[in-house]
């Protein structure tokens, strides 16, 4: 989380050099275009597909408890944000997904304002995940994570003005995994 | 053969049952994580209606009852609605945090070497 | 499963889907059995098998919108507790281990012929690594076939062969140099 950190302060230092740079630079919004993915949730054994746009976000908020302190935070996480679109589906073969649904995605992903966080790939396990970050004149304004194995495909994009830090303090709760930081000392 | 070893395998590795204080501990920490919102659908009002002893106005008043009724009907069902799509978004909001969560700590694992060395390659 | 069995069970998923606590409840107790042992041969220790096999079904109620079907669900339960169990043991190698055959003393609900070979198996079993522990659980205890394994934790058919057919010989190798064990 920590190397993320600092790869969103050079994205959001880089971005608000550009703005500087060339005043009619367009400001990109942070939200992907996704592709209609129902011929492949027809082939996967388990389909998540979340479509949060602002009303439904305002909404959700409505139902969180301020008064607990894990809802309270999940409230902050999400007071800047304007959607969250999360498609993920599971596969009981191989490569189930098209590819060119795959690069539809990352072709916007090279489009100004975005820019990859991290790329890994585990060679064992054929697992690949990318972070991407879109940014505006100082300001990070979409998130984007691919991730694939070869039977499973996610894509999430979170739309608005992220603070990762309130993401951070939301791990161990609500089935979001802990990120032991500091037992790698 | 495998087979005898299979056979005490499966035999030793019959399901255990928790318990049914086990059930109910995990009721218990559902319905803590249901919003106090949830009981709000709970709680809807009644109205009652009275129709005039004299028989001139009872067409109307049974009219006006009838529309009143269907009225509040119609807004308890939408309020019904409401809570549900909130809750349903709700719902969704916790799973999509689930998914973002998950693949930023597989990024953060890979990232971290929490591999064997030279399973993985790294492009940034 | 017998026709009616699994009407019923839809059925049950189908309330549980609408929203109804007891038809949750009722989800719960029917699976708690395979996802707590589970958990509990993973992790070999009670508390933390609870605390998982807890942490799973409330994700389940969470995810339940994204169950298509009893079999499914099944499926879905297994994969998570598998996953997560393993996740945790690589997370936390040094969960304090307590004996299996104290954590386990509620297996034999029927008289068990061999008592003290279902022991030793289920010891050896805990010593194996997470991930040819899982495969075997799976495969044993889940009576899941390699497909299903392979899919559940996201491995290659021939990765979970090669478990089952490495994990089989070191078991069969230990069960012989102890006494008594013959095939």
């Amino acid at each position: 989380m920590r190397i993320l950190f600092q790869k969103l302060l050079t994205a959001l230092l880089l971005s608000t050099a550009l703005a500087w740079a060339d005043p009619t630079w367009a400001t990109p919004t942070g939200q992907l275009q996704l592709p209609n993915f129902d011929s492949l949730a027809s082939k996967a054994v388990q389909t998540v597909n979340i479509t949060l746009d602002p009303n439904l976000l305002s909404l959700a908020a409505g139902f969180l408890d301020s008064s607990k302190p894990d809802e309270s935070d999940v409230k902050q996480v999400i007071a800047g944000l304007k959607g969250i679109y999360v498609r993920s589906f599971d596969f009981d073969k191989d490569y189930a997904y098209p590819a060119n649904d795959v690069e539809f995605i990352k072709k916007q992903l090279t489009q100004q304002g975005w820019q990859q966080l991290v790329q890994v790939h585990n060679v064992k396990e054929q697992t690949n995940v990318a972070i991407y970050l879109c940014a505006s004149q100082g300001n990070a304004n979409g998130l984007a994570i691919i991730a694939s194995k070869p039977r499973e495909f996610t894509i999430v994009n979170i739309v608005g003005s992220i603070d990762l830090q309130k993401l951070h303090r939301l791990e161990g709760k609500f089935g979001i995994p802990k990120m032991q930081v500091d037992a790698q000392k | 053969m495998n087979d005898e070893l299979e056979k005490s395998l499966r035999f030793a590795l019959r399901p255990v049952d928790p318990g049914e204080k086990f059930t109910q501990s995990v009721l218990a920490r559902v319905a803590e994580e249901q919003p106090a919102a949830a009981a709000r659908q709970r709680d809807h009002g009644r109205s009652y209606f009275g129709l005039p002893a004299r028989p001139t106005f009872r067409w109307a008043s049974a009219t006006l009852g009838i529309v009143l009724t269907a009225g509040l009907f119609a807004a308890h069902q939408w309020r019904i609605h409401r809570t549900q799509q909130g809750l349903e978004a709700r719902r969704q909001l916790f799973q999509a945090l689930q998914v973002t969560g998950e693949n930023l700590d597989i990024a953060y694992r890979m990232v971290n070497n929490q591999e064997p060395a030279g399973n993985f390659s790294r492009t940034r | 499963m017998s026709e009616t069995n699994a009407d019923a069970s839809e059925e049950v998923l189908s309330r549980a889907l609408a929203g109804e606590v007891a038809a949750f409840g009722l989800l719960v107790r029917q699976h708690q059995r395979a996802v707590f042992s589970l958990a509990l041969r993973m992790l070999s220790d009670r508390s933390q098998a609870e605390d998982l096999a807890q942490e799973v079904f409330l994700q389940l109620h969470k995810s339940l919108a994204s169950i298509s079907s009893t079999a499914h669900l099944g499926f879905w339960l297994r994969k998570v507790t598998a996953n997560r169990a393993i996740d945790r043991l690589r997370r936390e190698p040094k969960i304090e281990a307590v004996p299996l055959e104290e954590a386990d003393a509620m297996a034999s609900e029927t008289l068990d012929p061999d008592p003290l070979l279902s022991r030793q198996l289920r010891a050896l079993v805990g010593q194996l690594a997470p991930a040819p522990r899982a495969v075997l659980l799976l495969r044993y205890q889940e009576d899941m076939d390699p497909t299903q394994i392979a899919r559940a934790l996201s491995l290659s058919i021939n990765t979970v062969k090669s478990h089952l057919k490495r994990s089989l010989a070191q078991l069969r190798k230990q069960m012989e140099q102890s006494a008594g064990f013959s095939t």
